[in-house]
């Protein structure tokens, strides 16, 4: 069985709230993830979706439970994290901000991985030199994912980074990122409200209920190898998927 | 009837908000007004002040008239001694100002690094900036004598605190999203400092530096209200002191003038940035 990148085990935590007691937000979760793979994550809103990833990527420190990165209890793994607004810097070109990690980490830039991240999002090398508010919302969601892949992590965090784009942008995108995520090996979970974008990127989809705990895990099976999500949703076992948590969703929701 | 303020064709004028509401924040940069609309208050107020002084002797002793304002500014100018004392106090302001906004800049962002000593110096830095400059003047000039030195020191206290507070307000504005990215990709303190704080707060930097133009002169004035040899403010004074009106008013619309320039300096400053951080965009 393959090593793999990230496993959770029986992660909580709880927003403190003063006198008024801990708010419970992530409650009791466990899973995997093996490289190569998306997870999806799926739930109603304020389920503790964020707040999970949040809790991976190191920004909030677990009530109890342990993230393993490698099978290995460390403080910080090579994550890369595209949240729903892209973190590009206003006042960097581009270049500028893709040099980032580079400029960070006082190394060259690693021009032969950037040319093959420009290609893979189909991105001219003439974008380089403008700024961020000179593209459109694909194409800042498009740098935004090169700009966090440059880091070159192991895991990538997702948070809704498809929602704000219009339809077609977000189909083609998505198919980009698939392909990326397959390719490069690198262990993917994304949190996002859609169930036809679920079932189409990921491997398996986490369902959580509101009180942060996670209510079932559906492996997604389309039984045709690596499939594109633009030809996942073609398929026949889609709609059954979709059945599936939609129903358990509306009851979720209903609690 | 029909408005004389023209605007440029941009998709946000025929918002539901529609143009000149005051809550479309972006075209108001984009509003155009026709040259001589900015002459127009000028000359009303001229052509009012002539005709209110004019054949009153009475009236032209207290508030001087336009006519000897002009005879006075030629009068100074030709001798050399507007343009000297100009210089003067443009170079005890202009001092003073870059003197205290870069170390009250420094000082502002710094305070980013620790939110405890940012908090144990906020009452400190409140109570230096509610101090009337005025009342420290005779303390400065004891210090630091009659000379240049006194009269920067004073734009130089008019204008840090200023800077300080606008440094500060500006680095603890910075989007969440990006801190959080930095913290996400491991980048330390003096990183965040460095790629993030200091380039977001830059605008707040630019805004002290508009703040602190006029501060830096009134500061510069001061000191050579008090107690000077030279500069403007000492021009005024001795002026003053001969009921010379027309005189003080050359001084005053001068001090105008430049604050005007430096200003108009500060804001090409400010697009410039503003530009390349394609903010505006």
């Amino acid at each position: 069985m393959t090593e793999p990148l990230l496993l959770v085990q029986d992660l909580c935590f709880a927003y403190r709230q003063g006198a008024g007691g801990d708010a419970p937000a992530v409650g009791a979760i466990s899973f995997a993830l093996a490289p190569g793979e998306i997870v999806c994550i799926l739930g109603p809103s304020g389920c503790g979706k964020t707040t999970l990833l949040n809790l991976i990527a190191g920004l909030l420190q677990p009530t109890s439970g342990s993230i393993h990165f490698r099978l290995e209890e460390r403080t910080r793994a090579r994550i890369g994290y595209i949240f729903q607004q892209d973190v590009l810097l206003p006042w960097r070109t581009v270049r500028s901000n893709l040099m980032l990690a580079n400029d960070l980490r006082k190394s060259t830039i690693d021009q032969k991985a950037l040319d093959q991240y420009l290609r893979t999002f189909h991105l001219e090398t003439s974008i380089l030199d403008r700024y961020p508010s000179q593209l459109s919302g694909g194409m800042r969601q498009r740098v935004g994912i090169i700009q966090a892949l440059m880091f070159d992590p192991e895991i990538l965090l997702l948070d809704e980074p498809f929602s704000a784009l219009d339809f077609y942008t977000k189909l083609r995108l998505e198919s980009e990122f698939h392909s990326l995520a397959r390719s490069s090996r690198k262990g993917t979970l994304l949190v996002t409200h859609d169930i036809d974008e679920a079932i189409a990127m990921g491997d398996r989809v986490l369902l959580m209920d509101r009180g942060g705990k996670m209510a079932k895990e559906i492996a997604i099976d389309l039984g045709e190898g690596d499939i594109s999500p633009d030809k996942a949703r073609g398929h026949e076992s889609f709609s059954g998927y979709y059945n599936e948590i939609f129903s358990h969703l509306e009851e979720a929701m209903a609690l | 009837m029909k408005s004389h303020i023209h605007t440029h064709a941009h998709p946000r004028t025929h918002s539901p908000c529609g143009a000149g509401t005051g809550y479309d924040s972006a075209s108001d940069s984009d509003y155009r007004i026709a040259p001589w609309l900015y002459l127009l208050p000028l000359v009303v107020v001229v052509i009012a002040w002539h005709f209110y002084t004019l054949g009153s002797s009475d009236r032209q002793f207290i508030f001087s008239s336009p006519e000897k304002v002009v005879q006075a500014f030629v009068r100074l100018a030709s001798s050399g001694e507007l343009v000297k004392n100009s210089l003067i106090t443009l170079e005890e302001a202009i001092a003073g100002f870059a003197l205290g906004t870069t170390t009250g800049a420094a000082i502002g962002l710094s305070l980013w690094y620790s939110r405890a000593v940012a908090r144990v110096s906020r009452p400190y830095i409140s109570a230096l900036g509610s101090i009337p400059i005025f009342s420290l003047a005779p303390m400065i000039i004891t210090w630091f004598g009659i000379g240049l030195w006194s009269k920067i020191m004073l734009a130089f206290l008019s204008t840090v605190v200023v800077a300080i507070v606008q440094s500060y307000q500006g680095a603890v504005s910075v989007e969440p999203r990006y801190l959080r990215f930095m913290a996400v990709v491991g980048a330390s303190r003096s990183q965040v400092f460095r790629y993030i704080v200091v380039p977001s707060s830059l605008i707040w930097v630019v805004n002290a530096m508009k703040l602190n133009i006029g501060l830096a002169l009134l500061g510069a004035f001061i000191g050579e209200f008090i107690s000077a040899e030279a500069g403007l403010g000492y021009m005024i004074v001795k002026a003053s002191g001969l009921y010379d009106m027309a005189t003080v008013l050359v001084g005053v619309f001068t001090l105008m003038v430049i604050a005007l320039i430096l200003s108009a300096c500060v804001e090409a400053l400010e697009r410039r940035i503003l530009s390349r951080m394609s903010w505006k965009s």
